[in-house]
């Protein structure tokens, strides 16, 4: 079983309330999607960086949930990340994994290293307060009320079914400008909406 | 002069530090600013972080930024070579005036008073110009008369909303 980068983002925006929403990758496309917000911060182009951003950010508001929206070759590339999160623990802090052990999905889809690696275990050797793999949006909407309501941090791996990859048919666009940009006009959108732009 | 000569004392950079609001450092710790990282992980009122990786160190330190912090972060110059791209997306894209302060592991003592650039050693005579290389402006402490670029780093990342790069040449004093 699985679901699309969209069903878990629908589900993460119906628990969302006001929490701050890091993201990066095929979960950056769809949160955005579904959940627009001053609240949501992209790492891009950044691969790896919103687990880190993430950290920041529950360090320095630390009454107000911080989801992060990760991806399974993100965290990869900067696995230490989960080191400082166990070591500083945010209680108000859900570290989503959109895990379709691919790099490049719905462009290329090809493998990523690690197939054998197991995120849950790695985010609890960390020490993280819990972690979880969740395959379905049914079975991440059950268990979002008691990521929220207990300390954390928490590590929750989601099962992601992956798009089609381009084809002849169906060639890649140019990357639009946006992409080049909206790290620092969110940025500064979210420093807006926290009242905390100097 | 005597190799002491070239060191800041750490007392007057933490006293830059708190006259700038400071009161975050994330890091990866660095070989030369041991002085310094003593003080600033004692000092009550400061966030210390430990990173595993400078690419991190600075993903942190903006999520910081951005949620009311004032951080700075320290790394030595083989870490800013490690954390280029995650440099140039938190410090020229983001727009977040970070202050990085890195230290020149590997000079050697022959350089002192002199440019960097002649330094017989890559990761010391490379440091200045990759910085410059993405634009970002390059503050090196090569005496204690050098103190004032520290908050003059600071003045040019908040006005121009960049990252700039405070760069040890030698240890800084303990006293």
């Amino acid at each position: 079983m699985s679901m699309t980068n969209f069903q878990a983002c629908g589900v993460i925006h119906q628990f969302r309330g006001d929490a701050l929403i890091t993201n990066t990758m095929s979960a950056m496309f769809a949160i955005s999607a579904v959940s627009p917000s001053p609240l949501n911060l992209a790492s891009v182009p950044l691969m790896g960086g919103a687990s880190g951003l993430g950290l920041g950010l529950a360090i320095a508001q630390p009454n107000r949930q911080v989801m992060v929206l990760d991806g399974d070759s993100s965290l990869l590339m900067e696995l230490g990340t989960l080191a400082q999160i166990g070591d500083v623990a945010p209680a108000n802090f859900i570290h989503f994994v959109f895990n379709n052990s691919l790099q490049f999905s719905g462009v290329a889809n090809l493998d990523r290293p690690g197939r054998n690696l197991d995120f849950c275990a790695v985010a609890l050797g960390a020490g993280y307060a819990s972690a979880q793999k969740i395959e379905t949006p049914e079975a991440l909407a059950a268990a979002m009320p008691e990521l929220l309501e207990q300390n954390g941090p928490h590590m929750v791996e989601l099962i992601i079914r992956a798009p089609e990859k381009f084809t002849h048919e169906t060639p890649q666009p140019e990357i639009p400008e946006l992409q080049f940009t909206r790290m620092g006009a969110e940025s500064a959108a979210m420093m807006d909406a926290l009242g905390t732009t100097r | 002069m005597a190799n002491t000569d070239y060191s800041v004392p750490a007392s007057a950079v933490h006293a830059v530090l708190r006259e700038k609001g400071v009161n975050a450092v994330t890091t990866v710790p660095d070989f030369i600013q041991f002085a310094l990282h003593d003080r600033l992980k004692n000092d009550p009122d400061m966030t210390y972080l430990e990173c595993s990786a400078e690419n991190q160190a600075l993903t942190t330190a903006m999520g910081m930024y951005v949620g009311g912090l004032e951080p700075i972060v320290m790394m030595q110059n083989q870490g800013l070579l490690n954390c280029l791209n995650s440099l140039r997306s938190v410090g020229i894209d983001g727009s977040i005036p970070l202050v990085l302060f890195v230290g020149a592991f590997g000079r050697e003592f022959s350089n002192l008073g002199q440019p960097l650039t002649d330094s017989r050693r890559v990761m010391v005579n490379r440091t200045q110009p990759v910085v410059e290389a993405l634009g970002l402006p390059f503050y090196n402490l090569e005496t204690p008369g050098d103190l004032p670029k520290v908050a003059e780093a600071f003045d040019t990342a908040r006005a121009t909303k960049r990252a700039a790069v405070v760069h040890f040449g030698y240890f800084p004093a303990w006293n």
